[in-house]
């Protein structure tokens, strides 16, 4: 009975039954519509109170076996690696201790104060990487979000032909990551590369210009990677587009804006969720490429572009330091967690506003 | 009503996890090596015969199934990083391939992880006796002779290759056997507004940046570690020096292509191809296809490298003559493997004379028995040439901390690549990055 009442208070709630996803809850929202009588819900309380009675009943309730499997998979999939992880961060793991890891060495802090005091002979250091790595997510995520948007906003009104320019706009996207390092490595190459050849006939730079090496070399990552994966802003601008009301282009019409009133004023600020969503989703997936500069530059890379996940292959797996590679990667998931966490404070934030 | 509905749905849950645990151990079942009899090998691509190496691999598993009816799945590799990433994989997880093919170098490495079982006199004698192999490669089997872990399979000497027809046009008789001659006969040849160099140099590559400076440190007299394998010689002037000399070549005497900092060794081989290159290093006789294909054919020779070190007319106190360093593939059972008897049977087949010839004659490695390679080398001049220069093959240091090194090596001369490429080079940088390689080498040496 408990299971009716509680279904009957999420009635109460103006909105609220869309956000009941299962079929048997449908079921039992559409038998008790004609008992509202079972809906206790006491004069004195507020709105809020309402909300959150409604909120804590339903959640109590609700068929939570459902989430099982998921809640597995995040645990073998993710929980009990990052567990690993951070055990091995703490042991002197190497190809003497490989076999028995649980066996290895206990040193303590020690992994962590090396990866960040010492400087390996192979690309850069720690904290090197920590800002080619940042500085690699954010530009490129600048770069991409402009050209994303633009790209979304041609193809978003009808016209003939907009199936295929949408289609040729993913063909970046498509392409294999390591297919992608590959193409853009042979166009980089000094003196034979199409980069270097394009550049010496516009008299913009020596046809022996590196790309591949020095600082040029991650620029070199930065547009290749822009290249590569502007089309996601472009989806999820284009998805977010297609959700907004006709209505409000055409009432911005009558009123006279213009193309960039109208972008500014009500398209960006519609989509402003969106947009937030896919630049930080965007930033992640920038910091964590590791196919392209491996590809691109091979090991070992140049130290401007030694991005974090590639030094820690090579700490790991190629200088055999399991212990330091470990213990950078729980620096770098505390790093990328920052962005992560303000994003889904700031969704809990909307969510309060809202109600 | 309700309660009961939640009991039923956390019963089928449990149940569902339960069938896929099933599912998973079945799955584990069915590839596992006991209850088949099914012998798991990993080799190394061949990049230059794929359709012959899947051809060979289907005769060779008719062969051994029809000799202990077992049969033979085989899995490759296509790069020394897969190749220790599938090892490591294997070691902790402690499943995986049953015989791993090793690239000679790795040997000490993967004897370090102990994953590999120490062979026996009573294995040896399955798979032929050791007096079957070529001795220079029997000198990596195994930190000992008694603590062996790999069976030699194919060899591969280094030497040079040079082009005949930029030797005659610059009036340059025979391959240099000096290095001041090398540098010498690559200035005769280099025209730079042609776009041909003497030589050519790869600094990005991972691994012929360790064999150059390897052996040129050696004709000088200095390993990178010490005899006993407990003191790192990284830093040592000698290594100096040869690091300066190779980075000379593109910074003093001009003889390679400006362009090469971002060189691998497969852009030097594509330049060597293509006519630009006088002098190509550290090439194994896996080049020859590659050459002939880009129709070089008969304009090219295949010589040891020099051996007197640059300005010098003998070589010094404790310098060696290394033309070539011992390397080639090895084979070696995982010591989780419960088929080590199959194992060994399936070694004896593959590193017969027979098979080791008819490998040669597909592939173009050496056999590393001893038997077949002086057979092929009574029969071919080019084969006879290659098997004197494995004779006379320096192996590295037996160290675990050898692949760390190899990479140390890599990591400097990558530095000096990036400061070269951008005009900031000074020779007095090398010491320094020298230092940081012997340091960080140093603390892992056990």
């Amino acid at each position: 009975m408990d299971f009716f009442k509680a279904h009957s208070v999420v009635l109460i709630v103006p909105g609220f039954a869309s956000r009941v996803k299962s079929g048997i809850e449908k079921a039992v929202v559409m038998s008790i519509t004609s008992t509202p009588q079972d809906t206790p819900v006491p004069v004195r309380q507020g709105r809020a109170a309402q909300i959150h009675l409604a909120l804590s009943r339903s959640w109590n309730h609700r068929p939570l076996w459902l989430l099982w499997p998921g809640l597995l998979l995040l645990v073998v999939i993710i929980g009990i690696p990052f567990l690993i992880a951070f055990y091995i961060s703490f042991l002197s793991l190497d190809q003497y201790s490989l076999r028995t890891w649980l066996q290895a060495p206990w040193v303590g802090l020690s992994n962590y104060v090396a990866t960040f005091t010492n400087s390996s002979v192979v690309g850069s250091s720690l904290l090197a990487s920590l800002g080619v790595s940042l500085g690699f997510s954010l530009l490129t995520t600048l770069l991409i979000l402009p050209i994303g948007i633009l790209a979304a906003l041609t193809v978003n009104t009808p016209y003939r032909g907009r199936a295929f320019v949408r289609v040729l706009y993913l063909v970046p996207y498509v392409i294999p990551t390591f297919v992608t390092g590959l193409i853009w490595r042979q166009m980089f190459l000094n003196g034979t590369g199409l980069v270097d050849r394009v550049l010496a006939a516009l008299h913009l730079a020596n046809i022996n210009t590196y790309w591949l090496l020095g600082g040029n070399s991650f620029w070199a990552m930065v547009i290749a990677d822009t290249w590569a994966s502007w089309p996601f802003i472009y989806m999820m601008t284009l998805a977010g587009l297609q959700g907004l009301s006709s209505e409000v282009y055409d009432s911005a019409a009558v009123d006279g804006a213009n193309f960039w009133q109208k972008l500014t004023q009500i398209i960006l600020p519609q989509l402003r969720n969106t947009l937030a969503l896919a630049v930080l989703l965007s930033t992640l997936n920038h910091f964590n490429n590791f196919t392209l500069p491996f590809v691109m530059f091979g090991t070992p890379p140049p130290v401007q572009a030694d991005v974090l996940p590639l030094n820690i292959y090579v700490s790991s797996f190629q200088l055999f330091n399991f212990g330091g590679g470990a213990a950078m990667s729980v620096f770098t998931l505390i790093i990328v967690l920052i962005p992560g966490f303000v994003y889904i404070r700031s969704l809990r934030l909307n969510e309060v506003k809202a109600s | 009503m309700v309660k009961s509905f939640v009991r039923r749905a956390h019963l089928y849950s449990l149940l569902g996890l339960a069938l896929l645990l099933v599912l998973a151990a079945c799955g584990n079942g069915a590839s596992s090596n006991s209850s088949g009899q099914t012998l798991h090998v990993l080799v190394l691509v061949s990049s230059n015969y794929p359709t012959q190496q899947k051809q060979w691999m289907q005769q060779i598993g008719a062969e051994f199934h029809k000799l202990t009816g077992a049969n033979v799945a085989w899995d490759t590799y296509s790069s020394t990083t897969e190749e220790q990433t599938k090892l490591q994989t294997a070691i902790v997880s402690g499943s995986g391939p049953d015989i791993f093919g090793l690239g000679t170098t790795f040997v000490p490495t993967a004897q370090a992880t102990k994953g590999f079982y120490t062979l026996t006199d009573a294995d040896w004698q399955q798979v032929g006796g050791k007096s079957k192999f070529f001795p220079q490669q029997m000198t990596m089997a195994g930190k000992s002779p008694d603590q062996a872990i790999a069976i030699p399979w194919v060899m591969r000497p280094f030497g040079m290759v040079y082009n005949k027809d930029l030797f005659q046009k610059a009036g340059i008789a025979a391959p240099p056997t000096t290095w001041t001659e090398f540098v010498q006969d690559a200035q005769k040849i280099t025209q730079p507004a042609a776009g041909i160099y003497g030589t050519e140099m790869d600094p990005s590559d991972s691994f012929d940046t360790w064999k150059i400076i390897w052996t040129l440190s050696k004709q000088l007299g200095k390993d990178f570690l010490s005899s006993d394998l407990k003191t790192a010689q990284l830093n040592a002037p000698e290594v100096a020096n040869s690091l300066q000399f190779w980075f000379d070549w593109a910074t003093k005497y001009k003889i390679s292509d400006p362009n090469a900092m971002s060189w691998k060794a497969g852009d030097a081989t594509r330049a060597f191809g293509e006519g630009k290159i006088g002098m190509q290093l550290m090439v194994s006789p896996t080049i020859i296809p590659t050459l002939d294909k880009a129709g070089l054919q008969g304009h090219y020779g295949f010589v040891p490298m020099p051996t007197i070190p640059y300005g010098m007319q003998q070589l010094p106190a404790n310098g060696l003559p290394v033309t070539s360093i011992v390397s080639g593939d090895m084979l070696a059972i995982a010591s989780y493997s419960p088929l080590k008897s199959l194992a060994l049977k399936f070694i004896n087949l593959i590193t017969d004379q027979q098979h080791q010839e008819d490998y040669t004659k597909i592939f173009g490695d050496l056999p590393t028995n001893m038997a077949a390679a002086n057979d092929l080398a009574s029969k071919d001049e080019l084969i006879a040439g290659l098997v004197k220069a494995e004779a006379g093959a320096t192996p590295t240091p037996f160290s675990g901390s050898w692949a760390s090194i190899q990479v140390a090596m890599a990591g400097v001369c990558s530095k000096i690549a990036n400061a070269v490429a951008t005009n900031q080079y000074k020779p007095s940088m090398i010491q320094p990055l020298l230092d940081q390689a012997n340091q960080q080498i140093q603390s892992q040496l056990k």
